[in-house]
């Protein structure tokens, strides 16, 4: 029994010594067990700096101003001369094309024969007139016959104002006849109007008298109030000057009562000249008025009946003559018109003709031993054709690029990307080792017609040591600007709440220096390929900001730094 | 010893239990892919949702753009408005992405690649572990960037530090923003990850690679009611039910959705629609068996314990050996006992009585060697019971 406690013992005894050893193992390695657990952080320091926002782009480097070698006729060609990048002179051949009868000659020919065909027919219809030929063969250029048919027109339009007018004149008349019946009546109508208007007018002239002598009176006061008042400014001198103020103050008074006495009657006066230009302006009117109606009674008391009808007579006879005068005018017209349709018609197919016979003559010289010469001097850029080939009008054989002329080249960006480009940005070429001298500015900013809502076409101007059909990569952006707080784009992270970094701060305890990832919320002002600009005013300028991690790293958790850091 | 037994393979199961419950969180923890809105969100009040496009959908960045022109108006109309403070707080982050191939090249070596094609925030919603550098957004001015693996990362420089470096596609430079871990293992590799792998901006991809189409689509968004986002993908981008398929990603893994899974054992690797997975959802649905399977253990081994329980409680309440009787009777006799001690106690204060004793109180009969001699039977009892349970069992 005593064993057996005994035993027991000695178990609770090594049970405790193995847990009190393991903990103070744990305790004294804790700090270290407790840092391999946490995720371990790379960091870098915010800085300041610049940042650049570069636009890169590739596109192949074509002619500024290509000069395209073009033959109008389908030609076999029977050798080229050249090849891309030869340097040609102005004149030397750039093609040999075969000795035959092209498709274009042949056109031509049946067109010169339709030409003539069309011609002799209208030559030989009815409808030609001496006036026509003589039209189609003086050689009077078209605007002078332009210019007679505007003049013909021009005389018609007149005689047929002139019968118009008539033609109303003789309304009027028989008018005036066949209203002779109620003539009388129309006189006393207008003698009444006589009398009422004299009777106004008589009126106004009283009321204008009455006026004028309201003024007049008025007037007179003033002029006596006037002198009064001279009166009694001398009074009041003299007074002062004898030493009597009871005299002075009387003609004081008096004085300031006359004053406002004048200043009423100065409105009064002003009132009654106003009452009286009124007066005479109505007087005017009404004068006026009683002329115009006296006039009237004369007028119709004046003429009669036969005059009338001998004045509808003459109009009459005018107006035929006038009619006379408007066909004569309307029909020599229309024959000029048609004579100088003719004639003209005539005078373009003859001009057709000649044209034809050019071409046809061109092309049949073209057809023995044809070569294609260089207009310009310049480098082949393109040949379009090789022996065997036949030419097409729509295609050009050889393209040039000028000498002395620049080349382009062109790609398409967003939007978003073109905002920050202006026209003279210069481009830096990816590979610039590779080239030398070489100059790439940009020239323009357009919609891109593939999709012009949502891209740009850059357009460069490219100078220097390149050929056409190369392709450069090219950089270009604004200019670098400068930022207080600048972090590596792999530190930038994202929530809800927005961008932020994460912020190394340490903290002592007794088992050494911690460190705690804290959250700074950030905007992000700019980016490069590289790092970023941010404003935040919870940062000094050289704070440790997390950027990679081996375990996800929550804000207010424990970190550990990289051996490195 | 039968009972020793139960005893502790009940115990046991309970452990399994614990170790497939921190398992089974553990592996749903690991899956970044799923965790965006977690990430995204600390109120938990965001959910992240994918649509899968087939190939022949015709899914276009217009119809990205037409979608994402929809997302302000709706959360605005369910009251859900932006209180951050930081001006570059958004409400809500997507991205889609496209299958394809690529070949890169540099001044002395080429390789062609599978290639995704990103648009949109690609990397928020997929940490991969960048070995070097940083990654790239489909938002950024810039699309001429790289992300690669380390395969990749090997092939073209001989190194896994290459941030920053060139390589070119079909001629084009792209930048090399960073180099990442390609997920490893049975699932990764099944999944599609095989090979070699880069990243790309979409519109490289279409313009300068093989795409097959834009067949990805994820956002994380407000959840202002549970639902609220899953339905309004569903309605806008999935009308098509035969070429798209909706996941709300952020709910797949809560243990009723594993239930469900559960429930449809044997239905679920039935398809009909012309869906190609891309590998991070191959791997999600893979975890979503293994997690069925965990959960289903999960389930056996707590029912066990609990049974036995249930079990051990039942016969011990059938052989108690007292009352619910017998404890209000105690309780009471306690209660008038300790009255009576204060009675007396305040008695001796005033000085007009004498301590309490406790044996002006009748004793209980139930006290004593009663209650031992119960007990003994009780055990007994117990004991028989038990072997009769052994043999049931």
């Amino acid at each position: 029994m005593d064993e057996n406690a005994r035993k027991k013992r000695e178990w609770v005894k090594t049970a405790a010594i193995i847990f009190l050893s393991v903990m103070l193992v744990l305790t004294f390695f804790s700090n270290t067990i407790m840092n391999y657990s946490l995720p371990e952080v790379a960091i870098q320091y915010v800085q300041s700096g610049t940042v650049t926002a570069k636009i890169r782009g590739s596109g192949v480097v074509e002619s500024g101003d290509p000069y395209n070698v073009e033959v109008k006729e389908s030609r076999k060609v029977a050798s080229v001369a050249v090849r891309v990048g030869d340097f040609v002179e102005k004149g030397d051949v750039i093609l040999y094309l075969e000795d035959e009868e092209s498709e274009e000659l042949k056109t031509a020919q049946d067109a010169l024969d339709q030409a003539w065909n069309a011609y002799e027919k209208a030559l030989l219809s009815d409808a030609t007139t001496a006036a026509a030929l003589q039209i189609s063969n003086s050689g009077t250029s078209v605007s002078t016959y332009r210019q007679q048919l505007t003049n013909a027109q021009k005389v018609v339009k007149d005689a047929q104002n002139r019968v118009d007018d008539l033609k109303e004149q003789a309304d009027v008349l028989s008018n005036r006849i066949s209203n002779m019946a109620g003539r009388d009546e129309d006189i006393r109508g207008l003698q009444e109007w006589v009398n009422n208007t004299l009777a106004a007018k008589n009126d106004a002239d009283r009321n204008k008298k009455s006026a004028q002598s309201h003024l007049d009176a008025l007037k007179g006061y003033q002029k006596q109030w006037e002198n009064e008042m001279d009166y009694w400014s001398q009074l009041s001198v003299s007074s002062g000057n004898a030493g009597n103020t009871d005299k002075v103050a009387e003609a004081q008074n008096q004085i300031a009562n006359l004053q406002r006495a004048l200043e009423e009657n100065q409105k009064a006066i002003l009132d009654a000249e106003a009452a009286l230009n009124e007066a005479t302006i109505e007087f005017n009117n009404k004068e006026a008025e009683w002329t115009k109606a006296t006039n009237a009674l004369a007028n119709e008391t004046a003429v009669t009946k036969g005059d009338l009808e001998r004045q509808l007579a003459n109009v009459n006879e005018e107006l035929t003559n006038a009619n006379a005068v408007l066909k004569e005018k309307t029909d020599l017209l229309t024959e000029m018109t048609g004579a100088l349709g003719q004639g003209l018609n005539l005078g373009e197919q003859m001009e057709a003709i000649t044209k034809a016979q050019e071409k046809v003559d061109e092309l049949t010289e073209k057809s023995i031993g044809a070569t294609v010469t260089a207009d310009i001097s310049g480098t082949i850029t393109a040949l379009n054709v090789v022996a065997g080939n036949t030419t097409s009008a729509a295609t050009p054989v050889a393209v040039m690029q000028p000498e002395g002329k620049g080349f382009s080249m062109s790609f398409s960006v967003t939007n978003e990307q073109a905002k920050r480009l202006a026209v003279g940005d210069r481009a830096d070429l990816v590979n610039a080792w590779r080239f030398d001298d070489v100059e790439v500015v940009l020239a323009s900013i357009k919609p891109d017609p593939n999709d012009p809502g949502q891209k740009k076409l850059l357009t460069f101007d490219v100078t220097g040591a390149v050929t056409a059909g190369q392709t450069l990569n090219i950089s270009v952006g604004q200019k670098s600007a400068n930022y207080d707080y600048i972090v590596p784009n792999n530190a930038i992270r994202e929530d809800n709440n927005g961008k932020f970094i994460l912020v190394v701060t340490s903290k002592s305890s007794p088992l050494g220096t911690r460190y705690v990832a804290t959250r700074v919320d950030v905007e992000v002002l700019a980016s490069d390929d590289n790092q970023s600009a941010v404003s935040s005013g919870m940062l000094t300028g050289y704070d440790p900001v997390i950027t990679t991690s081996t375990k996800p790293v929550e804000a207010g958790k424990l970190v550990r730094l990289a051996e490195n850091n | 010893m039968k009972k020793l037994v139960l005893g502790i393979s009940g115990g046991l199961s309970f452990l399994i239990f614990l170790i497939l419950l921190i398992t089974t969180n553990q592996i749903i923890g690991a899956q970044d892919t799923q965790q965006m809105a977690r990430r995204w969100s600390k109120e938990n009040d965001a959910a992240q949702v994918s649509c899968f496009f087939a190939a022949d959908s015709e899914t276009t960045e217009d119809t990205i753009l037409m979608f994402e022109h929809g997302i302000d108006s709706a959360l605005t109309e369910a009251s859900v408005v932006q209180e951050s403070e930081n001006p570059g707080a958004r409400l809500w982050a997507d991205a889609y992405s496209a299958d394809g191939k690529i070949t890169l090249s540099n001044n002395k070596t080429s390789v062609t690649a599978d290639a995704i094609g990103i648009g949109g925030d690609f990397f928020l919603f997929h940490p991969l572990t960048l070995i070097n550098g940083a990654y790239f957004s489909g938002n950024d001015l810039m699309q001429d960037y790289c992300v690669i693996d380390k395969d990749a990362a090997w092939q073209l420089f001989g190194s896994y530090d290459v941030a920053g470096m060139t390589v070119y596609i079909s001629g084009i430079p792209h930048i090399v923003t960073g180099v990442v871990e390609r997920p490893e293992g049975r699932l990764a590799e099944a999944a599609g990850l095989e090979g070699t792998l880069v990243y790309v901006s979409l519109e490289t991809l279409e313009t300068l690679g093989t795409s097959y189409g834009i067949n990805h689509y994820e956002i994380v968004m407000p959840d202002p009611v549970t639902g609220f986002a899953y339905n309004h993908v569903k309605e806008n981008l999935g009308k098509e039910e035969n070429a798209t398929e909706v996941v709300e990603n952020s709910a797949r893994y809560s243990l009723l959705s594993r239930l469900k899974l559960i429930g449809q054992f044997g239905v679920r690797s039935m398809n009909g629609k012309g869906i190609i997975y891309p590998y991070w959802e191959n791997m999600a649905r893979g975890y979503e068996d293994i997690l069925m399977i965990l959960t289903l253990l999960q389930l056996l081994t707590l029912l066990y314990p609990v049974i036995l329980l249930l079990i051990a409680f039942i016969i011990w309440w059938r052989h108690k050996g007292w009352t619910l009787r017998d404890v209000r009777l105690k309780a009471k006799d306690k209660l008038e006992r300790l009255i009576e001690r204060l009675r007396a106690a305040r008695a001796v204060k005033k000085g007009t009585g004498e301590p309490f004793s406790g044996e002006s109180l009748p004793k209980e009969k139930s006290s004593g060697k009663r209650f031992r001699r119960r007990k003994k039977r009780r055990r007994k009892t117990f004991e028989d019971d038990f072997e009769e349970i052994e043999d049931f069992l």
